[in-house]
C-alpha cells in the first residue's frame, strides 16, 4: 500500500500497527545468554502479552525467540509507517543476529530448529542495514558463502551446489550491494554471467529457474537483480510490462502469478514492484536492495543522521 | 495417517473433542491469544485451531514433556504444518521421552508427501536422520515426491545433503538419466549431475569428454533446451572455448541443418569472443561473424533479448575492432555507428 501511496487508508490505525509490531519484538530477558532470543516474533502464538512499551521480556518465556524474517519485515514496516525506531533495542538485536550465523557464512532464521541458505542472508543484510551496524554480521564469511553459491550456469542457488534461482540469486546480489561487496567478492566476468543467466529469464514475463513457467514474482526477483546490476534497460519492458498486467484479477484486483489464477497478497505486492522498477505510473520508485520505497529509505536516512548524530 | 483424535470417522462423524471438553485435560488453564486491543488483519481461526492452540500455549509455557503434549503437536502441525515453534518443541520432547524415531520417520514422510514444499516438516527430517544416522529411506522419499513433481527445490536440496552427508553416490547418475529421459528439460537434474560429478571423479579430461558429448547430444534432441546448453557452458568453464576440441564443429553442424535455436547462436558467439580473447589471427572476420551473430539474435532469433544482445555487440565492437572506427562491415552488421558502447 505505501507502494501505492494508500498508506492513509490505514492512517487512522497507525499508532495501532506501529504498537502491535513492537509487541512481537523479543527482548532481552533474565536469561544470560547474551541476546541469542532476540528479534521479532512473527505473531503472538506463543503466548507473549501484548505490551508494547515493555523493556524486557520477563519472565522468560519458554520456546520464544525471534525469527530473522519477521525481525526484516517488522523493521520494514516500522519504517514504512513512519515510526522512528526509538522502541528498538538495536544493541540486542544485532546480537541476536550474531547467534544465527553459521560457520559457512549462511544464516538460519531461528536460533533453534532452522534451516539455513539466502534468504536469511538477505534478512540479515537487511537487519544489519536498517540499524546501521554490521557486527552482528561477518559480512567476509557471508560474502565467502555467497561467491560459492554460484552456479555452473551463472546464476546463484539457495547454497553452493545448488539449482540458480531467481530468488535466491536475488537475495545474494541484493545481500552483497547491502554489503558494499558486489564489486569485491565477484570479478567483472562472475558479474557478466549473472547478468546474462537474469537477462535468460526472461520469456514475457520473467521465469525463476530455466525451462520453469514464468510467474509475476520475479518481475521483481529477477527485475530487481538486473537493476543491482545495472543492466535493467536491457529487458524487453514492453513484454514484461504487459505479462504483469495480464496476471491482474479484474473482479477483485491484485495480481496472481499466471493470467486467470487467483490473485494474493505476496504476487500482488511484487507485481506493484515489478511495474516500479519500470517506473510506471501511480506506484513510487524502490530501493531494489532494501525492497522499499525510495520515499521510506530517505526516511530511514533521516534515522540513521540522528543516530550517528549522538 | 494415523487418526487423530479429531478426525472425522468412517461413518462420516465428526469425532473431534474440544481440549476442553477432555478430563484428563482438566489440570490446563487454555491460554489465549494476546493480540491487544487494535489486532491488525486478524486471522479467522476456526474453533478447533483455537482450542489446540489455546492448550498448546499453557503446555508449552509449562515446558511439559510428556505423551500427550506430544499428541498436542501433532493435532498443532496438522492445522499448521510452518509453525516452526510447534516443531522445535516436538523434538524436545521426542528427545527427552527416548521416543522410538522410527515411528516419528514414517509420520514425517506422510506430512511431506501432504505438504512438499514445506521449509518445517524437511527440516524436521533431516534433523531426525541427523539423530538417527538412518538414511535407508531418504533417496526413496526424494523420488517418490520428485516423481510428482520433478523440479521440487526442497527434495533436491535434501536429496543433496543425503547424498552428500552420508556418501551415497552409486545409484545417482542412473535416477539423472531416467529423470532426462522422461523430460530432458528438467533444470533440477542437470544441476544434480553436475553436483554428483563434482564431488565424485570431477571434470578430469576423460570424464570432461564424455560429458561435453553427452551435452552436445542432448543439446542435438532438443536445441531450444537452455539447460543443456548450459550445462555444455558450465563443465567448459576451466577451459578455454576456442581451443577445446570440436566445439564449433559441433555447432557448425547444427548450424548447417538449420538450426537457429538462440542458444546455439549465443554459444557460437561465445566461442568467438573466446577467440578474440585468446588473440586469432583474423581478428577482424571474427568479429564480424560474432557481430552478425548478435545482428541475427537481436533481430530474428531472440528479439526479446533485443537490447542485451546490440549491448553485448557495442561491447564487442567496444573491446576488439581495429581502431579504425570507420569499417564499414562492422559498422553494416550492427545497424549503426551511433551506439554508446558503454552501459
Amino acid at each position: 500500500m505505501e507502494m501505492l501511496s494508500s498508506l492513509d487508508v490505514v492512517q487512522g490505525n497507525k499508532d495501532s500497527l506501529i504498537d502491535w509490531i513492537y509487541s512481537h519484538q523479543v527482548l532481552p530477558s533474565e536469561l544470560d545468554d547474551d541476546c541469542r532470543r532476540c528479534g521479532f516474533r512473527g505473531s503472538s502464538t506463543i503466548g507473549a502479552k501484548f505490551n508494547p512499551t515493555q523493556v524486557s521480556c520477563e519472565p522468560y518465556i519458554p520456546y520464544d525467540f525471534g525469527h530473522i524474517a519477521q525481525t526484516y519485515t517488522g523493521l520494514l514496516c516500522l519504517i514504512l509507517l513512519g515510526d522512528d525506531l526509538s522502541r528498538l533495542q538495536r544493541v540486542a538485536l544485532t546480537r541476536g543476529l550474531r547467534a544465527h550465523q553459521l560457520e559457512d557464512g549462511s544464516f538460519k532464521a531461528t536460533l533453534h530448529g532452522s534451516e539455513n541458505d539466502m534468504r536469511f542472508v538477505y534478512c540479515a543484510s537487511c537487519i544489519s542495514y536498517i540499524l546501521d551496524d554490521w557486527t552482528g554480521v561477518d559480512v567476509d564469511k557471508a560474502a565467502d558463502y555467497i561467491y560459492r553459491s554460484q552456479s555452473y550456469d551463472g546464476g546463484i542457488g539457495q547454497g553452493p551446489g545448488l539449482e540458480s534461482h531467481g530468488g535466491s540469486t536475488y537475495c545474494a546480489v541484493a545481500s552483497l550491494v547491502l554489503m558494499d561487496r558486489l564489486y569485491t567478492t565477484f570479478s567483472s566476468v562472475e558479474l557478466d554471467r549473472i547478468r546474462q543467466w537474469c537477462i535468460m529469464r526472461q520469456q514475457n514475463g520473467f521465469q525463476g529457474r530455466p525451462m520453469k513457467p514464468v510467474d509475476t514474482c520475479y518481475s521483481f526477483w529477477v527485475g530487481a537483480t538486473l537493476k543491482l546490476l545495472d543492466a535493467f534497460d536491457l529487458i524487453d519492458k514492453v513484454a514484461n510490462r504487459s505479462y504483469i498486467l495480464s496476471t491482474q484479477d479484474s473482479i477483485v484486483g491484485g495480481f496472481a502469478k499466471w493470467p486467470d489464477y487467483h490473485p494474493d497478497a505476496l504476487h500482488a505486492y511484487f507485481g506493484i514492484c515489478g511495474l516500479s522498477l519500470m517506473n510506471a505510473e501511480e506506484v513510487k520508485e524502490m530501493h531494489p536492495a532494501l525492497n522499499m520505497s525510495t520515499h521510506a529509505v530517505q526516511h530511514l536516512e533521516k534515522i540513521h543522521l540522528s543516530w550517528r548524530s549522538v | 495417517m494415523a487418526l487423530g483424535s479429531g478426525e472425522e470417522n468412517a461413518a462420516g462423524e465428526n469425532s473431534w473433542v474440544f481440549y476442553k471438553d477432555r478430563p484428563e485435560w482438566k489440570d490446563i488453564t487454555p491460554m489465549e491469544q494476546d493480540d491487544g486491543p487494535a489486532p491488525i488483519v486478524m486471522i479467522a481461526y476456526s474453533k478447533k485451531f483455537k482450542d489446540v492452540y489455546d492448550y498448546l500455549r499453557a503446555i508449552m509455557r509449562k515446558d511439559e514433556r510428556s505423551e500427550r503434549a506430544l499428541e498436542l503437536t501433532e493435532d498443532a502441525i496438522d492445522l499448521n504444518p510452518a509453525n516452526y515453534s510447534v516443531w522445535h518443541y516436538r523434538r524436545i520432547i521426542l528427545k527427552d521421552l527416548k521416543k522410538d524415531l522410527k515411528d516419528e520417520i514414517l509420520y514425517c514422510g506422510e506430512i511431506i508427501q501432504e505438504h512438499p514444499k514445506n521449509y518445517q516438516v524437511w527440516h524436521h527430517r533431516r534433523v531426525l536422520v541427523e539423530w538417527t544416522r538412518d538414511n535407508s529411506h531418504e533417496l526413496k522419499l526424494t523420488e517418490t515426491v520428485l516423481d510428482v513433481d520433478a523440479k521440487n527445490y526442497h527434495a533436491w536440496q535434501h536429496r543433496q545433503w543425503v547424498v552428500r552427508e552420508f556418501g551415497l553416490w552409486e545409484s545417482e547418475l542412473s535416477l539423472i538419466d531416467e529423470l532426462l529421459q522422461k523430460d530432458l528439460r528438467n533444470n533440477s537434474a542437470w544441476n544434480h549431475r553436475y553436483f554428483v560429478i563434482n564431488h565424485t571423479t570431477g571434470f578430469t579430461d576423460k570424464v570432461l569428454e564424455y560429458e561435453v558429448k553427452h551435452a552436445q547430444d542432448m543439446c542435438g534432441k532438443a536445441p531450444n533446451n537452455e539447460s543443456a546448453w548450459n550445462y555444455l557452458r558450465g563443465c567448459l568453464l576451466e577451459k578455454e572455448l576456442s581451443s577445446y576440441p570440436g566445439l564449433m564443429q559441433f555447432c557448425e553442424r547444427l548450424y548447417e541443418g538449420s538450426i537457429r535455436s538462440p542458444h546455439l547462436l549465443s554459444f557460437m558467439r561465445d566461442i568467438y569472443e573466446d577467440q578474440l580473447e585468446q588473440g586469432c589471427e583474423n581478428v577482424e572476420a571474427t568479429l564480424y561473424k560474432a557481430l552478425v551473430l548478435c545482428e541475427a539474435l537481436s533481430m530474428e532469433f531472440d528479439t526479446i533479448r533485443a537490447e542485451y544482445w546490440n549491448y553485448i555487440a557495442r561491447r564487442m565492437k567496444s573491446k576488439f575492432a581495429p581502431h579504425d572506427e570507420t569499417n564499414n562491415k562492422t559498422a553494416e552488421a550492427t545497424g549503426g555507428a551511433g551506439d554508446d558502447p558503454n552501459l
